[in-house]
């Protein structure tokens, strides 16, 4: 499966695939990785609102239940960079992995068409979800344990079970129907 | 004896006798009973582990001894052949034959070496007595009678059933499977113990036990009537049914099932299509309603929700889009699974019910839905799912990569259909066992040699295709390789289709058993073919519904949202089959028949309404 539409070579099947802390490059405050996040979930949140009155009915609760899930990630993210737990650590410098550059491309709206289908919003889904994930997690890795390193764990955590969550619906919608 | 003296009153001294027991030790014998012999019968033991409820224990009993007793505290499942109840026994009536021992098909019952219980007036309730595995006063005595395979009612091994070798098979589309002869049959009707299992599990609840009796009894036109009870698709279900009867069957606990789908083949095959559908037409009111009903879609569902319309006194029109009727039974299944013939007797039967069929008409196109609704009081949705997903995987957009559901649909139609040496077929369930079989025989018949492989993302053990269907393709040469994920299409220099390349799946289910597809990026594997066939999914063609109407309906996470009667949220609009309820024919069948229950009612009442 290939889980972006414009993008041949992530596919579903190269996910989890572990990278070292040898291929983190560069670094970025907490406060700018945390900007960074809250942009994506923001945008991508514009995007399935924008794309509801777009799609045909028979699948709008698609993209209104994933601009709802952003909402919610988006509103959770404005929580975290106010909170006092992290306050103190807000300037600290955090090593980014190579592939920052696909966590911040998916901060861009995709052309999915005037019409998408089911299979091409869920694709699209899949990809930012499997994205993020990576994300948090080689962040988690490449900081030292503390209140920070909990935060980007459990933000990985997160991103692990809404992307499983689609993969389900993926396989009900594509796979199962009619087989 | 006639020379005993009655009248003698014996020594005078015979008092005196009594009291030479003074002397005598006193023997106290104990209460407990002595052991009884190793087959002794007496109380009944019964393993609730392994009793089903089946009720054949109650059905054997002459005395009526047995009542099944509802434990709501047991599972309940129909499709898996469990049912929350278990034998108690009247003993007051029992009188210890063991039938039910020896027939029972999961071997849970048997008798025990204990025989004494008393009680007083007031409890002679406790003669009647729910079984357990601990015996009567929950002290278990040792087990007495139990049947060995000499004793055994049942009998465990079904008649095998004569088919084409597989080298035979695939030099052509006919149908290899030859059917029962009268003896293999009436065998095979005598393995059934009437527990009605099967038609608990069928979803459209076919009275099979009748059916099988009468085989049993070689009255085949009583057994083509019990069929056409519940089931106008009587030679195609007979042929090509899923068969959740056979997997909630008793016998199939602890031995093979009894085969329900061939008993309905035979006794359709052996009935002349004259005297089916005089059995059928029996069955018809001579009432005409005076109402109108559209179907759209001459697949199993709609076709039975006309069948049975039709047979009300309503005047049903059924409009088909494509040359001839039967939907994926016609243009899904390849002619080697179901002849044609036998699908054209199937409608030929509905049609004499007084239902019209009106082929290449497409609803959307030659007729729109409004103008089906302004003629009709009723207008049933029965489309099924006619698009193949595709994986939309790198280079599956190559016209080299087919669908399969089109495919399968050219090859039905007779067109020429052009292999190469080499395919390879994505999916796991039974369409990508039909493409990958029709393909081997198509390539047989254009190069001698048949080359074809499937690979699955779900593992052998999760593969959606019936374990049949599994055999037979292996039977047939084709090579299946479960657990690998399409990864992206191999198109050469001169852009032709090389092959796929998939990547090995390491798990497919987390530990909630949800999809979650876990891979093994380092096992990524070339699978050379000159063509590659998408057969993972399917989908429906819902454009006839036009934009205003899916806005004003309700939808259902993607699927057309209906009551419990297939009604949608508008009132004269309906659906049924695969649709909004998947995913085979007898579920279409069924549906066919709830759909048709449904606007019966509601013609009805919106006549009472109108009076």
């Amino acid at each position: 499966m290939n889980d972006h539409p414009e993008n041949s070579g992530g596919d579903l099947a190269g996910e989890g695939s572990a990278h070292a802390h040898g291929q983190l490059t560069g670094k970025k405050s907490l406060q700018e990785i945390l900007e960074t996040a809250t942009r994506f979930e923001q945008t991508a949140r514009d995007f399935y609102t924008a794309m509801i009155p777009k799609v045909s009915k028979r699948i709008r609760y698609l993209v209104e239940e994933l601009a709802a899930e952003e909402q919610e990630h988006y509103d959770l993210f404005s929580q975290l960079a106010t909170s006092p737990d992290i306050d103190a650590q807000i300037l600290q410098q955090i090593a980014v992995p190579v592939n920052d550059h696909r966590f911040s491309d998916c901060i861009l709206a995709p052309d999915l068409g005037e019409h998408p289908d089911d299979q091409a919003i869920l694709q699209y889904a899949l990809y930012r979800e499997h994205a993020a994930m990576e994300q948090y997690r080689q962040l988690a890795d490449s900081t030292d344990p503390g209140p920070v390193q909990d935060l980007f764990s459990w933000l990985a955590n997160e991103e692990t079970r809404h992307k499983r969550e689609l993969e389900a619906e993926y396989y009900r919608i594509i796979h199962s129907g009619g087989v | 004896m006639s020379e005993i003296n009655y009248k003698s009153r014996g020594s005078i001294l015979n008092p005196l006798r009594t009291l030479s027991f003074l002397a005598r030790k006193p023997v106290t014998l104990p209460l407990e009973p002595r052991a009884a012999a190793p087959n002794y019968r007496g109380f009944h033991l019964n393993d609730w582990e392994k009793c089903i409820g089946c009720s054949t224990c109650q059905k054997i009993c002459d005395n009526e001894a047995i009542t099944m007793i509802h434990i709501p505290e047991l599972p309940e499942d129909p499709v898996q052949g469990v049912r929350a109840q278990r034998p108690a026994i009247d003993y007051g009536r029992c009188c210890w034959c063991g039938l039910c021992v020896d027939v029972c098909p999961t071997a849970s019952l048997s008798l025990s070496r204990e025989y004494i219980h008393t009680c007083e007036q007031h409890e002679l309730d406790s003669y009647f007595i729910l079984p357990d595995p601990h015996g009567m006063h929950k002290r278990f005595y040792d087990h007495g009678w139990r049947k060995t395979a000499d004793e055994d009612l049942i009998d465990l091994q079904r008649q095998s059933m004569p088919e084409r070798e597989p080298v035979e098979r695939l030099q052509s589309f006919d149908e290899f499977i030859d059917g029962y002869d009268t003896q293999a049959a009436i065998l095979e009707a005598s393995r059934c113990v009437q527990c009605g299992m099967c038609h608990d599990s069928c979803p459209a609840h076919m009275h099979a036990p009748e059916y099988i009796r009468a085989i049993w009894e070689q009255d085949l036109e009583e057994a083509v009537r019990q069929i056409y009870r519940t089931n106008p698709f009587a030679h195609v279900c007979g042929r090509v049914c899923t068969r959740r009867c056979e997997s909630a069957c008793s016998i199939g606990v602890r031995g093979e099932p009894v085969a329900i789908r061939w008993l309905k083949r035979y006794a359709m095959d052996h009935v002349s299509h004259e005297r089916i559908r005089a059995i059928a037409g029996g069955q018809r009111s001579g009432n005409s309603s005076g109402r109108r009903i559209a179907i759209v879609g001459a697949g199993p569902a709609g076709l039975t929700a006309a069948y049975d319309l039709a047979r009300e006194g309503h005047a049903v029109t059924v409009f088909e889009a494509l040359p001839e009727a039967g939907g994926m039974m016609r243009y899904g299944i390849p002619s080697y699974r179901l002849p044609a013939e036998r699908i054209a007797d199937d409608i030929d039967v509905i049609r004499s019910m007084g239902v019209e069929i009106r082929c290449n008409i497409r609803i959307g196109q030659d007729i729109t839905l409004a103008q089906l609704h302004e003629n009709h009081d009723a207008v049933l949705l029965g489309i099924g799912l006619q698009f193949g997903r595709s994986t939309r995987i790198p280079g599956s957009d190559h016209p080299g990569v087919h669908s399969a559901v089109d495919l399968l649909r050219r090859i039905r139609l007779g067109e020429f259909v052009a292999v190469p040496p080499a395919a390879v077929v994505i999916g796991g369930g039974n369409t990508a066992m039909d493409m990958a079989r029709s393909l081997a025989r198509l390539q047989i018949a254009q190069h001698g040699l048949a080359c074809v492989t499937i690979t699955a993302l779900e593992d052998r053990e999760h593969l959606l295709a019936d374990q049949e269907e599994l055999r037979e393709t292996g039977e047939e040469g084709i090579t299946i390789l479960p657990a690998r994920g399409p990864q992206r299409c191999d198109i050469d220099d001169s852009a032709c289709i090389d092959g796929l390349f998939t990547v090995a799946v390491r798990s497919i289910y987390d530990e909630f058993g949800r999809f979650a597809p876990c891979y093994d990026d380092s096992d990524v594997q070339l699978h050379r073919a000159g063509m590659v066939v998408e057969a993972i999914g399917q989908q429906a063609d819902l454009a006839l519904l036009g934009e205003e109407l899916t806005e004003r309906l309700a939808w259902d996470r993607g699927r057309l949202q209906t009551d419990n009667r297939g009604q949608t949220s508008e009132p004269w609009l309906w659906a049924a089959g695969d649709l909004v309820n998947g995913p085979d024919v007898i579920h279409a069948v069924a549906d066919g028949h709830r759909a048709a229950t449904g606007i019966g009612a509601w013609l009805a009442e919106f006549a009472e309404a109108t009076a």
